[in-house]
């Protein structure tokens, strides 16, 4: 009998109550359990402090605005119940910023889970400099959102930006990328720029995939694509599933087109050209510009729910195709 | 079960604890907040929010030194103006576009009247006041009239242009008159005779002229075409009147061309400053206050010439002022008796000769407008311009309603479709009108 399994037995109920000493051996038990909780809570309890404060708490006050209509700063502002809710359900700019952010959501994620695998599947490659390599590939993804915003700016600018310059020397007239109907790829742009940052969750997923199974398969005559197809992704399922829910929420709630807006200010944002007027610009515009505390209150809080619903239906549909790779035994 | 004392935690009960600490830690820290403004250890310290070179980190220690008032600031951002107003907890004196913002702030009742603190100031007299700080004034429905809730550091005429004579030279264009305006067709006709391109990129833009904001360049030339953007009691704009339509149409026709930058040429600058001084531009729409920048490079200040304010063919002469930029004090504020000595110092004592003298706008006491420079030729030339121009200034009102971002923002979204010859003027006109009268509509709902 090992350490642990005497002192266990010894610890049981049952076995102190047979001993007719049951007072005495419950007090320390609690008193143990007792101490596991305060430690438990004093770890946890500045997350939570800061989780009500700065979660909870806003999002409540954001519930009750959205209900009124505050503008900040009049002083005859009213309740309106479900007003600002059903002037949301009726108004064409919001579901067209809803659904260009839909659809920059399906066309950015998986271009960037692809792009950062793929750069995931090289680096991992026994290369020369390869460290180099992983370091190269990751610095976009540490640049702060707004020099990379002002830096593809100067970039794509029509006049005096590189890109165009390259389009010159072959002859080709300069194109105007920061406006429609270019912006919108100046925008996906930005966002496999930072592939990195899938690349280095992708290439921890990778490291983790069993050699033997590769191994395995290379015995049994498998080709590298059926190997990567039928090994490789099917154990990286839970990483990829993982960048997909995460990417979601970042890319609906994404703030680049602010940064790469003609304009400045807060009614800056509604200079971003049409294609790259997502539902955050949206919010942005009915907070800061239009004052309208209240509607982008509403706004945003139909956000929350819906990111919620997407959610819940990525799980729902993947769980058949994402394999976990956990112990049995462990689970018990 | 209630928890007896020495019983574990419950969660439900840790989270309540939680909870109630969380709101507590807010309440004692707005607590805090409140008296951060007051009476600092070395004097009194009074808190002014605004744009960073407003008010110079020597000039904060020239105050401490002379006033023995302690200036702290705080960078402005309209978010956080609104966040500490409805806090309770506004600075002492903030930032204002008088154009634009004293109306609205007035007519919302947070900004203090200041008409017995100019009654009483041995600094700031009445009779010396240049008429732009009219524009801080509001009688509840008109700016320019009633009482005082601000006051302009300094102003221009902000309809007026620069122009680059060297490209004009190239181009071979005559220059414009030093008295008399061109009109804004001529304007236009001239930006694209000055204008160079190659291989689809613009290398020199031929003009620009954007206004301070798209909302009160729009009323100015609305008011050059002899008519008004608002209606009489500013609670609607109407862009299908014949005058407001000819100043939409002229400023769809700009973009259009793209003589210059727009919103849908944008200038990655941000402002016409940078591209001017690097040559790139022969054109740009800026008062009497750009030639700070451009005095201290002495090739450009030979090249530059001011002119006056466009007009309209047939309309009046009008230059009106479309910023008149200055503080106002928050009703809230904490320390005012403190806010209005800085006030007093900004606008009449040593910042305000420091800024009449160095060339970056009108000052607004006529007391000081002998410090304006002109040792050098081209200061010379510019203040005979500005001199003459003064005769036509005037105020266009503004409405109280919302705010200049707000209407630059609806015409922002809804432009860009007429820009790019998606829509007509007339449609855009329509458009407009419904878009910016909701807002308004909201807006006065709010104010009562």
């Amino acid at each position: 009998m090992t350490v642990d399994e005497i002192s266990s037995v010894a610890s049981r109920p049952d076995a102190a109550a047979r001993g007719g000493r049951a007072p005495a051996a419950g007090r320390p038990r609690a008193s143990m359990t007792a101490r596991r909780h305060r430690a438990f809570y004093m770890f946890t309890s500045p997350w939570i402090a800061g989780f009500l404060l700065l979660t909870v708490v806003p999002m409540l006050y954001a519930l009750w605005l959205s209900f009124t209509t505050f503008d900040g700063i009049s002083p005859n502002w009213k309740y309106v119940g479900l007003g600002n809710y059903r002037e949301l359900l009726n108004d064409p700019v919001t579901w067209d910023a809803l659904g260009r952010a839909g659809l920059f959501a399906v066309t950015s994620v998986p271009l960037s889970i692809i792009a950062g695998l793929a750069l995931a599947v090289l680096v991992n490659r026994p290369i020369k400099a390869r460290g180099l390599f992983r370091t190269l590939l990751y610095l976009p993804a540490v640049v702060p959102p707004v020099g990379a915003g002002l830096a593809f700016k100067q970039l794509f600018d029509q006049n005096s930006g590189a890109a165009n310059g390259i389009l010159n020397v072959f002859g080709i007239d300069a194109l105007g990328w920061l406006a429609d109907p270019y912006a919108r790829y100046v925008l996906l742009m930005t966002v496999l720029w930072t592939a990195g940052n899938v690349m280095i969750i992708s290439l921890a997923g990778l490291q983790d995939v069993p050699r033997e199974l590769h191994e395995a398969a290379r015995i049994d005559g498998a080709s590298a694509w059926r190997t990567f197809r039928s090994i490789t992704v099917p154990l990286l399922s839970p990483v990829l599933l993982f960048q997909t829910v995460t990417g979601m929420i970042a890319s609906v709630q994404t703030i680049m087109p602010l940064l790469l807006a003609p304009l400045g200010g807060t009614e800056g944002v509604t200079s971003v050209p049409q294609s790259n007027y997502l539902y955050m610009m949206h919010v942005f515009a009915q907070y800061f510009a239009l004052g309208r505390y209240g509607y982008a209150s509403a706004l945003l809080w139909v956000l929350f729910v819906l990111i919620l619903l997407v959610t819940g239906l990525i799980f729902k549909f993947t769980s058949g195709a994402v394999f976990y790779n956990v112990d049995p035994e462990a689970k018990k | 079960m209630r928890p007896h004392a020495g019983a574990p935690l419950s969660r439900r009960r840790f989270l309540a604890l939680a909870a109630g600490g969380t709101a507590a830690g807010a309440a004692l820290s707005g607590c805090a907040m409140q008296v951060s403004t007051g009476v600092g250890g070395s004097g009194e310290t009074v808190t002014v929010m605004v744009k960073s070179g407003d008010i110079l980190p020597e000039q904060i220690q020239q105050a401490k030194k002379e006033l023995g008032i302690k200036i702290a600031l705080v960078r402005y951002d309209i978010t956080k103006l609104i966040a500490m107003l409805t806090s309770g907890n506004p600075p002492d004196l903030v930032r204002g576009v008088g154009a634009v913002d004293a109306p609205f702030f007035a007519a919302r009742g947070v900004a203090e009247e200041l008409d017995p603190y100019f009654a009483r100031s041995g600094v700031l007299k009445l009779d010396d006041l240049d008429p732009v700080n009219d524009l801080w004034r509001f009688d509840g429905r008109t700016q320019g009239k009633g009482p005082r809730y601000g006051m302009a550091k300094d102003f221009s005429q902000d309809s007026m242009f620069w122009y680059n004579g060297s490209a004009f030279d190239k181009a071979g264009v005559d220059y414009p008159s030093a008295t008399e305006p061109v009109t804004y067709e001529e304007w236009l006709d001239t930006a694209k005779r000055l204008v160079q391109r190659k291989s689809g990129q613009t290398s020199v833009f031929g003009g620009s002229y954007q206004g301070v904001t798209r909302s009160t360049l729009l009323a100015t030339m609305t008011a050059s075409a002899g008519g008004s953007l608002f209606n009489d009691d500013f609670s609607r704009v109407d862009f299908t009147t014949p005058e407001a339509r000819r100043a939409l149409a002229w400023v769809i026709d700009y973009c259009k061309t793209k003589v210059g930058p727009s919103l849908i040429q944008p200038d990655p600058n941000g402002w016409d400053g940078p591209t001017y001084q690097a040559g790139r531009l022969a054109m740009s729409n800026a008062g009497y206050w750009m030639g700070g920048m451009i005095y201290p490079d002495k090739k450009l200040a030979e090249a530059s010439r001011l002119a006056p304010a466009p007009v309209f063919a047939g309309g009046p002469r009008i230059s009106a002022c479309q910023a008149g930029t200055g503080l106002w004090m928050p009703r809230g504020a904490k320390n005012k008796d403190a806010a209005w000595r800085v006030f007093e110092w900004f606008f009449g004592e040593e910042p305000a000769k420091a800024r009449a003298s160095g060339g970056w706008g009108i000052p607004t006491l006529k007391s000081l407008r002998s410090l304006m420079p002109d040792q050098e030729e081209a200061q010379k030339r510019a203040l005979e311009v500005q001199e003459n121009e003064l005769k036509h200034f005037s105020v266009v009102s503004f409405t109280p309603y919302t705010t200049a971002d707000a209407l630059d923002a609806l015409f922002n979204q809804i432009a860009p479709a007429a820009m790019n010859g998606q829509i007509s003027v007339d449609t855009l006109a329509g458009r407009l009108n419904s878009a910016i009268n909701e807002q308004m509509k909201r807006g006065k709902e709010q104010v009562g």
